[in-house]
């Protein structure tokens, strides 16, 4: 509008680390996995209609493979985030994407987190919430030693701040 | 690294002892309670007394084994007496509860955000209030005392209020030092003279109340109160019957109209237990201060530096009668705790906006015209009151003509899809967005419509969220969080490029720091530490 050179928004600088799509591509398998046994499970106990079944089940079939072929390559070129000495700012998302900018005065906690597959992958996610309870920040599929040297950053800079962060 | 360390308070230290000992001293809950809690038991019991009672009508037993019942209720009242207790000391608030298994729950003063003061019926015959001092958004995060003389509640209300008011410690509350009690326990205690009153209840302004969905829902809960009554009654009663065969013979437009009736003066009733001798105050100090209620009268004190922004409602209905509410935007009132965050009963338009004027003096984002979302907002509004519509039109013709289903079944569709268009227009013509210098403000909807007015410093962080649709017609959905109210509010399907603009305007440094052509330098840091985003107040 009135601001013509602020309008643009870069993306943040930083990828996440690149085996974070096998570490997707796990977690798309691990629910591919309930889906397929429920599908198995309808076969077996119901033998009446199969003609719905292999409707069904071919869905399925092109679903999955679809989920777990895209979903974490479009993930990883989606995913970025950059800390600077004042904000955190990530982009996240693959079919609904979003941005979240906060300053670090707002920071309330800083999380590392390491579920089962991620540790597989020596990796790690960074969750940074503020005094809102609506979007905390979160960054997946970090590298181990740049999530731990990110919530050393962020840490250190939340603290300095004074206040309820309200 | 949430809370930080609590200060060093100088706490039994010598001031605190020339200071006055009742701060330090634990004090009781007010000894008629002990009145209040096997009241309340009785209440509670009563269909099972009933019962009893009508039992016992039928047979000559001489037994009265429930009686028994009563020297426990009354012990366990007593009990709840002598292991109560609480005191202020040290910046803290502390309250100690239980028997066999003790509790202490502990607030710091500076965490306080809202006392409320509720006063049911029978408090109110024996001159008492419920105290609760709320600090944080989920039910955890309250101290509730049950119950207090109405005065002394008052009294704690003030001292917790307003010993952390800035304008008294002069520093963010928790560098301040506690201003002693003795000083503001009198001088202090809200007085009907020192206050400024912003709004009082006109009982003209029952005529909004079957206007609002509020309304109507504690109508249906009279209704099912009313309903649960008659059951122990018994349906059997003549009285019902006669009446239930008189409306069912009447024509349909007649029950419509009795229906109709019936709805309004339940809505009208509930307006008046709820609302009647509102009263909304402002302190010298600038908390807000309300009082209502007919039989059970509540009072709430907002400290005015929880005060993140108002919230105007304007349901439909209300707002084709010229009428709207107001409410406050404010960090620590719970969600779900029923309406202490009301500025204003559903009143006139102009009442309500010369009121939002005194409580937020910023003309343009109260009253002024609001920016549009431009033509791809207004198509994404059509696409989605039409596509569901035009599915079930679709539907529904395919099973009349496949089927056999009457041909009654489509004949109102025409009507829905004028209602569609109608409604997507509307919901078009609601939303909007402005920036002024102190607030950021966003409407939307069109049923349940709302202007939202949010102090710039109470934003703490923003999302631009794109669905895949969005992505292709060029906007996003920009939020703005915060720690009060709702947690965030929203600004619809925005031109991508107005999105970034609204943010650059609100904080700009933040988004500065993440713009292509500008390059970082030490500077930018330090200026950003003035920037709105950043300060606390």
């Amino acid at each position: 509008m009135d601001l013509p050179d602020q309008q643009a928004l870069r993306e943040p600088s930083q990828r996440v680390s690149p085996r974070a799509v096998r570490m997707w591509t796990v977690e798309a398998l691990f629910v591919v996995a309930w889906l397929v046994a429920g599908m198995v499970a309808w076969w077996f106990l119901d033998t009446g209609s199969r003609d719905a079944q292999w409707v069904v089940g071919s869905i399925l079939l092109v679903v999955s493979v679809g989920y777990v072929a895209i979903m974490p390559r479009w993930r990883f070129r989606v995913h970025r985030w950059e800390a600077t000495s004042y904000a955190i700012y990530t982009q996240t998302g693959w079919i609904k994407q979003e941005r979240r900018i906060a300053p670090l005065s707002r920071v309330q906690t800083v999380d590392l987190e390491r579920g089962p597959v991620a540790q597989l992958f020596k990796l790690a996610s960074v969750t940074v919430t503020t005094a809102s309870a609506a979007g905390p920040v979160k960054v997946h599929g970090l590298e181990l030693a740049v999530a731990e040297e990110l919530v050393e950053g962020l840490t250190a800079a939340a603290v300095a701040e004074k206040g309820d962060a309200t | 690294m949430t809370e930080q360390p609590p200060e060093p308070f100088p706490a039994p230290g010598p001031e605190a002892a020339t200071g006055p000992v009742p701060d330090l001293a634990w004090r009781r809950l007010d000894a008629r309670m002990l009145l209040i809690h096997p009241l309340e038991t009785l209440v509670r019991a009563l269909p099972a007394v009933l019962a009893i009672f009508l039992a016992r009508a039928g047979s000559d037993s001489d037994e009265r084994w429930e009686l028994i019942a009563v020297p426990v209720i009354l012990a366990l009242g007593a009990l709840r007496w002598v292991t109560t207790r609480y005191r202020i000391q040290g910046g803290q608030i502390e309250l100690r509860r239980g028997w066999l298994n003790k509790q202490t729950t502990t607030a710091r003063l500076d965490k306080v955000r809202t006392v409320d003061l509720t006063a049911k019926i029978y408090h109110r015959v024996l001159g008492l209030a419920k105290v609760e001092i709320s600090t944080g958004s989920s039910a955890k995060e309250r101290l509730v005392l049950d119950s207090l003389r109405v005065e002394q509640g008052r009294r704690l209300r003030a001292e917790l209020l307003h010993r952390v008011d800035r304008a008294v410690t002069a520093r963010p509350a928790p560098t301040g030092r506690p201003v002693d009690a003795a000083v503001l326990g009198t001088a202090a205690a809200p007085r009907e003279g020192g206050d400024v009153e912003l709004l009082r209840l006109d009982p003209a302004w029952v005529r909004y109340a079957p206007l609002t969905l509020t309304g109507l829902a504690s109508a249906a809960a009279i209704v099912g109160v009313a309903s649960q009554g008659l059951r122990t009654v018994g349906d059997e009663s003549d009285t019902i019957r006669s009446g239930a065969r008189w409306v069912s013979e009447l024509e349909w437009w007649t029950d419509l109209l009795l229906v109709l009736v019936v709805v309004s003066a339940l809505a009208v009733i509930a307006y008046v237990l709820t609302f009647w001798g509102f009263r909304l105050t402002r302190n010298q100090l600038g908390s807000l201060h309300t009082r209502r209620g007919l039989l059970t009268k509540r009072e709430t004190s907002i400290d005015h530096a929880r005060v993140r922004g108002i919230r105007f409602d304007e349901p439909l209905g209300l707002r084709l009668a010229g009428g709207r509410r107001l409410k406050v935007v404010t960090t620590g009132l719970l969600h779900e705790h029923g309406g202490s965050d009301w500025l204003c009963p559903p009143a006139p338009a102009a009442v309500v906006t010369g009121l939002a004027r005194a409580i937020v003096p910023d003309e343009d984002a109260v009253a002024g015209r609001l920016q549009q979302h431009g033509p791809a907002a207004r198509r994404r509004r059509l696409t989605r009151t039409l596509a569901p519509t035009l599915v079930l039109l679709v539907a529904l013709t395919a099973a009349t003509l496949a089927w056999g289903w009457p041909p009654a079944v489509v004949a109102p569709l025409p009507i829905l899809l004028l209602a569609a268009v109608a409604l997507a227009r509307d919901r078009y013509a609601g939303l909007g967005h402005r920036v002024t210098p102190g607030h950021l403000v966003a409407r939307e909807g069109s049923l349940d419509r709302r202007r939202v007015v949010l102090d710039r410093s109470g934003i703490i962080g923003w999302k631009v969220e794109q669905s895949f649709f969005q992505r292709r017609a060029g906007v996003a959905t920009l939020v703005a969080t915060t720690a009060a109210g709702q947690q965030h509010y929203d600004l619809v399907d925005l031109p991508l490029e107005r999105a970034y603009a609204v943010i650059a305007e609100v904080s700009p440094d933040l988004l500065a720091e993440f713009q292509p052509s500008l390059p970082e330098g030490p500077g930018a840091i330090d200026s950003c530490r003035d920037q709105p985003l950043d300060s606390s107040t």
